[in-house]
């Protein structure tokens, strides 16, 4: 038996850490730091149908505790990743989840269906809210939208099927709901945040996009409760990601309902961080006197609020 | 070094026995989420232990963001977080190179140090099986800052056989003007540069460009652009560079970089 086995619908998962899409490159650029062995999944940077040359620098900020980014899914489209990236991918042994962004319901159909011949594939990830890119809609931000990208990806191709939701909306648990019934094995929760920088003694923007998504430990608190009350409220397995950079945030994820959580930005100023967060997680499961992983998750205990004070 | 400048020593023998000149490694705090991101910076010279072994490595710095704010607090004996080495340094001079100019902008000139030492004296770098054959080859660095307070690292640049030549905006030290212009009088003298090698602020490195495509003088360029990672995963640090097809791409300067030829680089 596997402690820190986790399921997630169709999806099984050696473990609950994985490596968030757009912050461990195409896992190559990883090698000499990361031990791809040890992940639960890798998931590369998004792919798109056709290539995209990404935004204009600066394409970063880094703020408090956080970082801004506007890279604008910059990446060779999918033939040259099926080409030059997924059997390096699939030859490393790590469960890969393939993350695709396409501009309308028949761009995401047709990429899932592309991938559907790889059954090597642990399961496909809907890039539905990324805050950075011009001309295409953010299916995330509506319910019905973010129904039927699933529904078609669902129909056409057999892979679990994950949707990565954005927090820029007023309710994520009625997006997340969506997506639960139109088939989508787990939510990710959650993108970055709509943000901005700017130099005021220059009268500019730092971002050569503007507006940037932000991401970091200082959302962690934001990424939190919107895991929280995503797991009130839905019956769907999460995976949380936000600002995790230490087993403490790992476990804060899982207790509040996370099945299992993505490490990003982390990745990009402690890249040997993921790895051993999964040994970091061992320990722990043990400490604390569970046979599995699974025993903690969601284990959080909320206060009786039956009573109103005055 | 100089005003707000400054030279920090790291003991770290796994990166000073491999880094070469004009490669970099990313530092920033061991703990603590803010500053949050590493920074990259280029190495300036390496240092040895008593047994001859590649111990540590120095670098340069100006004060001018939050890490760099915090690094003169930085006590001996601190743990920081580095990883490295990081890109591609300077190519390696082809045999037969007459003159090899390096020209510098402010902080830029850093990196120049170590190429300095390793083609003029018994100074090497990386693997010891490296192989550097440059004993013809004349080398000087054209070094250009805002004034004479901001010129750092002037004594260690005096190494025989190096010729400097300094510039500042305000004259106070050496030429009057722009660093580009002594490059200028360099390839109108009688031994010019046939290799330049140059790391500054764009506006400069965009002229050095020029000057060199004119004068048909083969150029390498030292970029600098905003990097998150330094690794390769995070594509902030995108630079336009010329592709085989003659249009350019947004490259990543940590992985490709910094160092490209002139020629590639789109500004």
């Amino acid at each position: 038996m596997n402690p820190l086995e986790v399921t997630l619908n169709r999806l099984r998962l050696p473990n609950p850490i994985l490596v968030a899409s757009g912050t461990f490159g195409y896992a190559r650029e990883m090698q000499s730091f990361a031990e791809f062995a040890q992940l639960g999944a890798i998931i590369p940077k998004t792919v798109t149908p056709l290539p995209r040359i990404g935004n204009s620098p600066p394409r970063t900020a880094e703020t408090s505790a956080g970082l801004l980014n506007s890279i604008g899914l910059d990446n060779d489209g999918i033939e040259a990743f099926l080409e030059k990236h997924l059997s390096y991918l699939l030859g490393l042994g790590t469960p890969i989840i393939v993350n695709i962004a396409g501009h309308n319901i028949a761009e995401f159909g047709q990429m899932a269906k592309r991938l559907n011949s790889f059954k090597k594939i642990a399961a496909v990830e809907l890039n539905i809210s990324c805050p950075n890119v011009s001309g295409g809609v953010d299916f995330a931000t509506d319910p019905k939208l973010t129904s039927q990208v699933v529904a078609e990806v669902r129909a056409v191709c057999d892979l679990p099927v994950i949707a990565k939701l954005t927090p820029n909306v007023t309710r994520v648990v009625d997006i997340a709901a969506a997506a639960a019934e139109a088939g989508a094995d787990a939510v990710t929760l959650v993108n970055t945040f709509q943000g901005m920088a700017v130099d005021w003694k220059q009268r500019k923007p730092i971002l050569g996009n503007v507006l940037g998504g932000l991401s970091g430990p200082a959302i962690k608190p934001l990424a939190l409760r919107i895991v929280h009350q995503v797991a009130q409220a839905v019956k769907v397995p999460i995976i949380g990601v936000g600002g995790i950079q230490s087993i403490d945030d790992v476990m804060e994820f899982l207790v509040t309902g996370a099945t299992a959580v993505q490490i990003g930005t982390a990745n990009f100023y402690n890249p040997t961080l993921a790895s051993r967060l999964v040994g970091q997680l061992t320990d722990v499961v043990k400490s604390q006197g569970c046979q599995r992983v699974t025993e903690l998750i969601g284990s959080l205990q909320l206060p009786n609020r039956s009573g109103c004070q005055k | 070094m100089a005003r707000n400048t400054f030279r920090l020593r790291l003991y770290c023998p796994e990166i000073a026995s491999r880094i070469v000149p004009g490669q970099f490694f990313m530092i920033r705090p061991a703990r603590g989420s803010d500053p949050l991101l590493g920074r990259p910076f280029a190495l300036f010279d390496t240092y040895d232990d008593d047994q001859g072994q590649p111990a540590g490595f120095d670098f340069g710095y100006v004060t001018i963001g939050k890490l760099t704010g915090l690094m003169p607090s930085w006590k001996i004996g601190d743990e920081v977080s580095v990883w490295g080495p990081l890109g591609n340094g300077f190519p390696m001079v082809p045999k037969g190179t007459k003159h090899l100019m390096c020209v510098a902008g402010g902080i830029g000139q850093t990196p120049f140090l170590a190429v300095a030492r390793e083609l003029l004296t018994s100074r090497r770098y990386g693997s010891p099986t490296r192989d550097v054959t440059t004993s013809s080859t004349k080398v000087s660095l054209c070094y250009g800052a805002r004034s004479a307070d901001y010129l750092a690292g002037l004594d260690q640049f005096a190494i025989n056989g190096l010729d400097v030549r300094l510039a500042t905006d305000d004259g106070s030290r050496g030429h009057h003007g722009f660093v580009t212009e002594l490059l200028k009088q360099s390839l109108a003298s009688d031994c010019p540069p046939d290799l330049i090698y140059c790391c500054g602020p764009e506006p400069m490195m965009h002229a050095v460009q020029k000057i060199a495509t004119a004068a048909n003088v083969s150029c390498w360029l030292s970029l600098e652009t905003p990097m998150a990672c330094g690794i390769g995963i995070c594509f902030s640090c995108v630079a336009k560079i010329q592709q085989d097809d003659g249009e350019w791409d947004y490259r990543r300067t940590c992985l490709e970089g910094p160092v490209f030829p002139a020629t590639k680089v789109v500004f």
